[in-house]
């Protein structure tokens, strides 16, 4: 057999990259458990596409590939917890959420025990078809009581997410996604708890946005600048506990919002931002950019972004939207 | 058999807790009344004998642990908890009132001698699971038991934990199943047969012991050799009697009952009269 023939990868066939794939959540995830003995780490036989390879290779006592079981795998968790120890469990955001709800509402939350949900393939962006997308699970998530969420713009907040859920005493969900390629070098801001985070100032209206829609917001804000419109643009990052504060002072200092998530319109960060606004009585020009309460299709992240309406163009057209209702 | 243990000293321990499920049913006239006096000596036997736990410290994390996963089978359950001492034998005269934590499916919000919140079927595996191999890494010589109902292992979690105990094995777990042969829709055998059970466990990397689930000698017996068995996890079908130790009760094959004033205080008298 030629040299050249190797095993493909997981992640490799999901990205369709044949370059080493940069781990910066993986790596964030086995520096903390070198730091606290207490974090062990479960995955559903989906070791490589969670980026926990090197986990498993280097704390292999602390690492449980439980095979394709996810129920059984939160219950496990919610067993080491009750021991003492801190389990993040993996698998794709599809399965780690709607297939074991009941697991995770009795066997993490309830008890509000340290259980870490980590999925990966966030809403659309995968190859793998409506079998692997998870275009519900904040929404269904967000209701379960003692449990926080929390989903990354990019790579650069990878090693923020594994902080963020340590921060939080009880259950977390980080909804993640494999970078394809080493991110380019940023500054990162700090994230915290219940923070949202100003990525791009503006005075006209105000973008609240997360994962990869914040990169699509900021590029809507470029281009609505050049028409002459200053769109504020928000990184909420921790999509609960939600940034109230941040949401109202938003409403009040730009008097328009559009919210953008790779997601459901039904139940998720947009929901969430009029459940504030509408609970303080706030009324002004609203519109909620994502997936408009359809089932979607496997293909390339941009494909994908571009048909459902969730990228950059399809935010500066819903921000053009609410300017002309603002100025009317 | 653990010769530490008096089965007489044990035997009027599970009368007591029968009487107790009898007079928690009472008030309400219905509830799970077989089911507990069915399954009083797997609790006597585990409780007052196998288990190893001090209930003025029910956090000790050397303590052996025992998960309830039928968590509906609750008036044995709290009788049981009662009689240990993990809190007033008194409080069981609340079971199912409004604002008790004495509901019918137990909650760990009554503390924290209810290992895990069990009502939705199946989970209680995994979490014991969980905490054995938590206990293996942390170098405990903490044992883990986990009652399970018939019926209940026909959810498909149940066989997923039990592939994951085999193949790890786990000899620190005890899966022992209540099997009184009675679901909520009828006879196991009219809705789902687990048969072979037996050999669908071994299949899965048990150690398996099949006993008389009304023989506290019997359970002794089966809990040492578990103890003793090596690099595998226990399994032991114990076979219960729903109703056993009420004569009038004693084989009625309902998941749920109705319990008059009349028959419930004639099963007083009968076990009274066993003390």
């Amino acid at each position: 057999m030629s040299d050249t023939l190797t095993q493909l990868e997981a992640a490799d066939f999901i990205n369709r990259s044949f370059k080493p794939l940069p781990r910066s959540y993986g790596d964030a995830l086995l520096a903390a458990a070198h730091n606290d003995p207490r974090i062990v780490a479960l995955c559903a036989d989906l070791v490589t596409p969670t980026e926990t390879d090197r986990f498993r290779d280097e704390l292999p006592d602390r690492f449980h590939n439980v095979g394709i079981a996810e129920a059984n795998m939160i219950g496990m968790a919610g067993g080491m917890a009750r021991s003492g120890e801190i389990p993040f469990c993996h698998s794709f955001c599809a399965f780690i959420t709607k297939r074991v709800l009941d697991q995770i509402t009795m066997q993490a939350a309830y008890p509000n025990l340290p259980v870490k949900i980590v999925g990966f393939l966030p809403g659309v962006a995968t190859l793998l078809g409506v079998s692997h997308q998870a275009i519900e699970d904040v929404a269904i998530m967000r209701a379960v009581p003692n449990m926080a969420i929390f989903e990354p713009s990019g790579p650069e907040y990878h090693a923020a997410m594994v902080k963020l859920a340590l921060d939080w005493d009880g259950p977390a969900y980080l909804r993640m996604k494999r970078p394809e390629t080493t991110p380019d070098a940023i500054e990162p801001q700090s994230l915290e708890i219940g923070k949202g985070v100003i990525r791009r100032e503006g005075r006209d209206l105000t973008i609240i946005s997360a994962g990869l829609c914040v990169s699509e917001a900021l590029q809507a804000a470029h281009t609505l600048a050049v028409e002459g419109v200053e769109a504020r643009v928000v990184d909420m990052a921790s999509l609960k506990p939600i940034d109230q504060g941040l949401i109202l002072e938003s409403a009040a200092s730009t008097g328009a919002i559009v919210t953008a998530e790779n997601h459901s319109i039904i139940g998720g960060l947009g929901s969430a931002v009029a459940e504030v606004l509408m609970d303080k009585g706030v009324g002004l020009p609203f519109k909620r950019v994502g997936i408009q309460d359809r089932f979607c299709e496997g293909g390339t992240t941009p494909y994908l972004m571009n048909k459902f309406d969730l990228d950059a163009v399809a935010i500066a057209k819903a921000a053009r939207g609410v300017m002309q209702k603002k100025k009317g | 058999m653990n010769a530490k243990h008096n089965v007489k000293d044990l035997e009027s321990i599970a009368t007591r807790l029968r009487l107790h499920v009898v007079d928690m049913v009472a008030p309400s006239g219905q509830g799970y009344v077989q089911q507990g006096l069915g399954a009083a000596d797997i609790f006597t036997s585990l409780y007052f004998a196998e288990a190893t736990m001090d209930p003025t410290n029910p956090e000790w994390p050397d303590r052996d642990r025992i998960f309830l996963t039928t968590a509906h089978n609750t008036a044995i359950f709290y009788a049981t908890l009662a009689e240990r001492g993990f809190f007033p034998v008194d409080d069981l005269k609340t079971y199912v009132t409004d604002g008790s934590t004495l509901e019918i499916n137990s909650s760990e919000r009554m503390g924290p001698f209810v290992e895990a919140t069990c009502g939705s079927l199946g989970q209680g595996l995994s979490v014991a699971i969980g905490c054995a191999i938590a206990a293996k890494r942390q170098g405990r010589a903490s044992r883990f038991y986990v009652i399970v109902g018939d019926g209940e292992m026909q959810e498909g979690q149940i066989w997923e934990a039990a592939m994951l105990a085999g193949a790890r094995g786990l000899d620190n777990l005890c899966f022992i199943v209540d099997y009184n042969f009675v679901q909520s829709e009828g006879p196991m055998d009219l809705v789902m047969s687990l048969d072979p059970l037996m050999d669908k466990m071994e299949s899965f990397g048990f150690a398996c012991q099949e006993v008389d689930g009304n023989d506290l000698s019997a359970l002794l017996s089966a809990y040492d050799v578990a103890r003793e068995t090596k690099g595998k996890p226990s399994f032991i079908k114990a076979n219960t009697l729903m109703g056993k130790g009420v004569e009038s009760l004693e084989g009625l094959m309902f998941h749920q009952l109705r319990f008059p004033p009349e028959v419930a205080s004639s099963a007083r008298a009968e076990l009274e009269a066993q003390l």
